[in-house]
């Protein structure tokens, strides 16, 4: 129930992370060190295809909206896509489909960087 | 149970016993679920901050089928938190603050939601319904 797993693969010179299961409080951080260790290593244009996450709470919307923060004052950019059911819902609910650059398909995110 | 975020799991569940009896279908659970751990985790951070250990109690009863009720209740300091000021959605990413947005997610979701002091009792009662 609480499970959130993180593959990451590179495509030139940007990191696509697949977020699937459930964000939640317990786990949010997770993802966030995942992203803080891209950033690390000079990786500054993200993509999170979120389609195979189920559920996201405040703290994993915390964790998107900081990590993008940073990541905007490196000149990189967070762009999200896959956005369904629950998520997407949350999302649009809080306004941050309108905040990040949301993008149907991971091929059109990764163009969009 | 313990108003300590190694509970949070527990007071799901517990919660998604009352959606299986009222038979909410999926979507529902999912926003269930988003609603308790809002709530629970602002019992959490909140409710108790000279650090003593606190409680929170959670019911719910199924008044017809298709229908949830819940109240999550605790006896820390009165507090409302419907009454905090919603967060400004037009706001740009550089802009926006980082947090602020449970308890917006948690009106949003459940329009219903009404709190009240009793004695010395937060309780907070929202309902679900199969098809809202």
């Amino acid at each position: 129930m609480t499970i959130v797993t993180i593959e990451r693969r590179q495509v030139a010179d940007q990191v696509v992370l697949l977020v699937s299961g459930r964000m939640d409080a317990d786990n949010a951080p997770q993802f966030e060190q995942q992203c803080r260790a891209c950033i690390a290593e000079g990786l500054t244009g993200l993509v999170v295809d979120l389609g195979e996450l189920k559920y996201v709470s405040s703290m994993g919307l915390r964790s998107f909206i900081s990590v993008a923060k940073t990541l905007q004052d490196k000149g990189g950019a967070l762009r999200i896509c896959r956005l369904t059911g629950l998520v997407k819902q949350v999302f649009e609910i809080t306004g941050l489909s309108g905040s990040f650059p949301v993008y149907e398909s991971v091929e059109a995110a990764l163009i969009g960087g | 149970m313990a108003a300590d975020t190694a509970s949070l799991h527990a007071a799901m569940e517990f919660v998604r016993t009352g959606a299986l009896e009222a038979s909410l279908p999926e979507p529902r659970i999912g926003e269930l679920d988003l609603l308790i751990e809002e709530i629970f985790m602002n019992v959490c951070r909140y409710a108790y901050p000279d650090g003593r250990r606190g409680v929170v109690t959670l019911t719910y009863s199924v008044p017809a089928p298709g229908d949830l009720r819940v109240e999550v209740a605790d006896q820390g300091a009165e507090f409302n938190p419907l009454t905090a000021a919603p967060p400004d959605l037009t706001l740009d990413l550089e802009s926006r603050p980082i947090g602020g947005l449970g308890i917006f997610l948690v009106k949003s979701l459940a329009p219903s939601i009404a709190y009240r002091r009793d004695r010395d009792w937060n309780r907070l009662t929202f309902g679900m319904s199969a098809g809202s």
